[in-house]
Formats: C-alpha cells, sequence, structure tokens
C-alpha cells in the first residue's frame, strides 16, 4: 500500500473551494474533509451532502417522552387513588401536559445526541489534520495524494487560488 | 454591518476575552456582595421560619412568587429572539441572540431559586420530585404546581442546551485563537469542534429543531405559569385570557431586559459596527406590538369582569383601581403600555439614552404589574372579614436584592469569559448579504 499525504487547500471564498472539491476527483486525489466557520450550501451542494439523521434521533426522543410523561402521570395517580378536585383518577387533560413537557424535553435530549452521534462528537482526534484559521475566515479542503503526487496537488490548490498547508 | 469583514467580527468579539480591567473586578465582587446578602438573608430565613417574611393571610404568596414570574418571564425573550425569530429568518436578530440566549439561561436560574426559597422547609423539596419514597407519597400531578416544576426544569434543561449547542462553532473559534490554559480549557469546551461538512450538515439539522421544539414550549412555560393563578378559585385570577396575558406580558419584559443589557454592553465592548442602532431600533418596535398585546389584556380583563355580571369580579377589579393598591395599576399601564408606545416615534429609537430609560421603566412596571396579579387577587378575594394587605419585609427585600445581583453577577462573569455575540451568526448574515 502506498503511503498517502494529506494536504489542505485553504481558500477564503466558499464557491472556490466548492469548485475545488468538485474538481479533485477527477485529478485523481482524494478527498477527505472540507471544513469552515460556517455551514456552507455550495460545498454542500459540490459533495452531494444526503439529509442529516438527526431528525430521526428528535422524534424517536418525542414519542419516547411523550408516553413516558403520561404513563409518570397515570402511574402515580394510581398509587394514591383518591378523587382530587372532582377530576378522574386518570384525568387526560392535566396529563396531556405532562406529556407535551416530556415530549419536548426528550425531543431535545435526542436531538441532542443525535447531533454527538452524527456529527461524531466529541471528536479530539479530528484536531491533528486541521487548520485552526478555518473557524476563523478560510474554508479548508483537505485530500490525500499518493506519495510523490505532493507537488501536484499543492499546485492544483494554488490554480484554485487556495493557500496550501501540508500535514506531516 | 455589510462593510464588516470575517476577520473584523473575530477580532472585535475576541478583544472582548482580553484580561480584564480592576473596575470589571470590582463590579464583579459588588455583585457577589448582593448575592451574599440574599443567600444570608435566605439562610436567616431558613433557620428562623417563612413568618419572618410579610406572606400573611390571606396574601400567602408575595415578593417570593413575584420575583419567580417577574424572572421566567425576563426568560422568555431570549427564546423568542434565538428560536422563534430564527424561524423567521429575522436576521438583524443575529448580532444579540447570543446574550439574550445567556439571559434566559441565568433568568430561569434565578427564578428556579424562588420556589426553593418560598418553600420555607427547603429540605422537603425532594416531595415535589417523582421518586420512590417510603410512604409511597408521589406527586399530585392534578395540580398546576406540579406542571410548573415539569415546565420551569424542561425550560431550563432546553434552554441550556440549546445555548451550549449555538456556543460550539464558537469555542472552536476561541481554543484556535489562543494558548496556554484557556486554550486547554475551550479545547475540552469545543467537544473537538474543526466545522467538518459533515458536522456542520448536523449541526444545522439539529440547531433548527431546537429552535422548532423551544417555540413551543416557550409559550407553554409561561402559560403552565399563568395557570398556577388561572387555576384557583380566586377573583382576578380565574380567567382564560391568563396564558396569551402572560405570554405577551414575558415577552415585553424580557425585550425590555435585552435593551437594558445591550445598550451598556454595546458601548463597553465598542460592539457599535455589530449591534447596530437598527438591531435596537427593530427590538424598540417589536415591543411597541407587545406593549399594545398587554395594553389590550389588561383592556379585556376589566371588561371580562364588567361584562360579566359578577359582582365579586367586578369588586375585584374596582379594588385593583381604586384600592390601597391602586398605584400598582397605575404604574403598570403607565410604565408597560402608554410609555413603550413612545417608541411609535423614531427619534425616540434612535436615542439610546431613551431606549435605555424606557427599558427600566417597562422592568419596572412589568414587576408591578406581577405584584397587582399576584397580591391583589387574594388580599381582596371573596369574603370581606377574609380581606387582607401586604408589605414586604426586609429579609424579602434582601433575597430580591440577592436575585437580581445574581443574575447580573452571571451574565457581567459571561461577558469576558465567553463570546458574548454570535461570530458564527454574524458571518452566516454576512455570507448571505454578501
Amino acid at each position: 500500500m502506498t503511503a498517502e499525504t494529506p494536504i489542505m487547500g485553504l481558500f477564503t471564498d466558499d464557491a472556490k473551494a466548492a469548485r475545488a472539491i468538485r474538481e479533485l476527483t477527477a485529478q485523481g486525489f482524494g478527498f477527505r474533509r472540507a471544513h469552515g466557520p460556517l455551514p456552507s450550501r455550495r460545498i454542500a451542494e459540490a459533495l452531494g451532502l444526503k439529509t442529516s439523521k438527526v431528525g430521526w434521533f428528535t422524534l424517536v426522543g418525542g414519542i419516547i417522552g411523550f408516553f413516558t410523561g403520561f404513563s409518570l402521570a397515570i402511574f402515580t395517580s394510581t398509587q394514591w387513588n383518591l378523587i382530587v378536585g372532582g377530576k378522574p383518577i386518570i384525568a387526560l387533560i392535566p396529563f396531556f401536559i405532562l406529556g407535551f413537557e416530556f415530549t419536548i424535553l426528550f425531543s431535545v435530549i435526542g436531538n441532542v445526541v443525535g447531533l454527538l452521534v452524527c456529527a461524531r462528537l466529541p471528536d479530539y482526534k479530528g484536531l491533528e489534520l486541521y487548520d485552526p484559521r478555518c473557524s476563523g475566515e478560510h474554508f479548508g479542503v483537505l485530500a490525500v495524494c499518493a506519495s510523490g503526487r505532493e507537488r501536484e496537488l499543492m499546485d492544483f490548490f494554488q490554480k484554485k487560488g487556495g493557500e496550501v498547508r501540508v500535514f506531516p | 454591518m455589510s462593510e464588516l469583514t470575517f476577520a473584523q467580527i473575530d477580532q472585535t468579539v475576541l478583544n472582548t476575552l482580553e484580561r480584564p480591567r480592576r473596575s470589571y473586578w470590582g463590579a464583579v465582587a459588588l455583585l457577589a456582595l448582593g448575592v451574599l446578602l440574599g443567600a444570608g438573608a435566605w439562610t436567616y430565613q431558613i433557620f428562623t421560619g417563612i413568618g419572618v417574611g410579610g406572606q400573611n393571610v390571606p396574601v400567602v404568596w408575595g415578593t417570593y412568587l413575584i420575583n419567580f414570574v417577574f424572572w421566567v418571564g425576563i426568560a422568555h425573550s431570549g427564546t423568542l429572539i434565538s428560536a422563534i425569530l430564527h424561524l423567521f429568518r429575522a436576521g438583524w436578530r443575529n448580532p444579540i441572540a447570543r446574550a439574550a440566549e445567556t439571559m434566559t439561561v441565568f433568568a430561569v436560574c434565578t427564578a428556579g431559586l424562588f420556589p426553593f426559597v418560598h418553600l420555607g422547609r427547603v429540605w422537603q423539596v425532594y416531595y415535589m420530585l417523582p421518586v420512590p419514597n417510603q410512604r409511597l407519597l408521589w406527586p399530585n400531578f392534578l395540580s398546576p404546581l406540579m406542571f410548573d416544576v415539569v415546565a420551569i426544569s424542561t425550560y431550563l434543561t432546553v434552554s441550556s442546551l440549546f445555548w451550549y449547542t449555538g456556543l460550539l462553532p464558537d469555542l472552536a473559534l476561541v481554543r484556535d485563537r489562543s494558548t496556554g490554559r484557556r486554550h486547554r480549557i475551550f479545547r475540552v469546551l469545543s467537544l473537538g469542534w474543526t466545522g467538518a461538512h459533515s458536522q456542520w450538515l448536523n449541526y444545522s439539522r439539529g440547531y433548527l429543531f431546537f429552535a422548532a421544539l423551544a417555540t413551543p414550549l416557550v409559550i407553554s412555560v409561561h402559560s403552565v405559569v399563568s395557570w398556577d393563578f388561572a387555576l384557583g378559585v380566586v377573583p382576578g385570577w380565574h380567567t382564560t385570557i391568563f396564558a396569551p396575558y402572560f405570554v405577551a406580558g414575558a415577552i415585553h419584559s424580557g425585550l425590555a431586559m435585552v435593551l437594558t443589557l445591550m445598550i451598556p454592553l454595546r458601548r463597553i465592548f465598542k460592539y457599535e459596527a455589530i449591534i447596530t442602532m437598527e438591531v435596537l431600533d427593530n427590538v424598540a418596535k417589536t415591543m411597541v406590538l407587545t406593549g399594545l398585546i398587554v395594553g389590550m389584556a389588561y383592556g379585556t380583563e376589566y371588561f371580562i369582569a364588567w361584562y360579566s355580571h359578577n359582582p365579586v369580579e367586578w369588586e375585584s377589579f374596582r379594588w385593583r383601581a381604586m384600592g390601597e393598591y391602586g398605584y400598582g395599576l397605575a404604574f403598570m399601564v403607565v410604565c408597560n403600555v402608554l410609555i413603550p408606545s413612545l417608541f411609535l416615534f423614531r427619534r425616540v429609537r434612535a436615542s439610546l439614552r431613551c431606549l435605555f430609560a424606557i427599558s427600566l421603566v417597562v422592568n419596572f412596571g412589568m414587576w408591578w404589574e406581577r405584584f397587582v396579579i399576584i397580591v391583589g387577587g387574594v388580599a381582596h378575594d371573596f369574603m370581606p372579614n377574609a380581606w387582607g394587605l401586604y408589605a414586604p419585609r426586609l429579609v424579602e427585600y434582601c433575597i430580591m436584592i440577592g436575585s437580581f445581583s445574581l443574575f447580573f453577577f452571571l451574565f457581567v462573569l459571561f461577558c469576558k469569559h465567553l463570546p458574548s455575540v454570535s461570530m458564527t451568526e454574524m458571518k452566516e448574515t454576512l455570507h448571505h448579504d454578501g
């Protein structure tokens, strides 16, 4: 197996970064990641990204939350089987409020879990091949090339209007 | 704003995190003293008994509940700005969204203390939690007070997670621009965020869901707070308009607090290019709307009392205007409806002094609104022989000072240690404008 060298092209404009991503694989280089200080639609289109799956976690969280809230209210009121305030032991309308609050709470917890799982956070190893300028005003395109083609990849990024950073 | 560059935004915000001056630590120390005063008063109350406050029969709910409702209300506009205006794609909210979200978190923390203070025997707080216990006692979830426990806990959890999620990209930026201990702390806090495309894809989606979930939550929370009163068969409380009335009032007071915090923040941190006059102008215009809604609610309450032909209800409202606390009603009408209407004039909205002064007036008026509702209801209910009056005592004043100090203490600490403007959202605005 040939050794791969990671090289990052840094662009001040996401349109240039997106053009570089589109042409990268056609030139025989491997694309690894794109970094940026903000979500870029142009880069997402160039990468052909599919929709995030975070929503499924949110939905499952919400469903679990609704039934948890409702069940908790029913369970606690059946443990103390007395009519209070003229309402039935299992009073659907007040318990719906609890169900609603738990729906939101568990949806949000599901949302956070989904975000962490789908975005693979925390990820401190990702910082090894990362340039701090990408959190400021640069869009970074991390690519790899076979050993001996480093110059070609660097030239490619420079032609596309980017600066180059070679990782050891 | 379009003249700004990404680098200028970063630099302006990062400058605020420079080592603070002595005057800053002086302010922190003063606020910490206020917090200690409140904590001391509370400790005294715990050891002496809840009777050290001015609460009595019939006015069993005094400043503790007034401050609880006041701080929950303050929390609301943070979510309005960060979630509801995010869904409406109102770009002007971006410069103030972070500070407003922070205000929400700290205001809910402050509000959440008051039920504990009001409990008296605070060590028995676990009675409100659905935990298995020896006596097989469970909370009564038919009670609006239990709705409140669940709603406020949910709101605190959701607003804290929303706030932290929004902070992630900015924490990474601070990590990348710092060295030493600060770098190590922010490296951990930013969870290894690198702004990779897969992270942004999931982050944007997750943030949108956060906003979509926080929107019904914020409306439900103050509705639930209003039901603490509306579900009680007390004249002046037992009315169906309380939920929208409270929500509108909450947003009104919260927007006022946003102005109270943003105007000094803008000046001290030299945020003029970011928090432009247009942003403050839009907040003021929104306050005209919320002020009119609040005014309509005040009028509707009187209309309902008159139209119902219910003598007890009408007497309660007559007494609110003409009785011992008539001045409170005057404060709330003048401060919350009439004075904010001055924002209809462009010249008033263009003056920082007027914006700041009116925001303080509205904060004052909204506190009095809660006083009139909470004390006014129980002080003058069905039976004339049970009527009574209420005045806060020294312990309550100290705890109130403590609560305001705690809120500002936390906010002042936040401003110098975390980015008080969302650099990411500012860049997004600039990116779209460009």
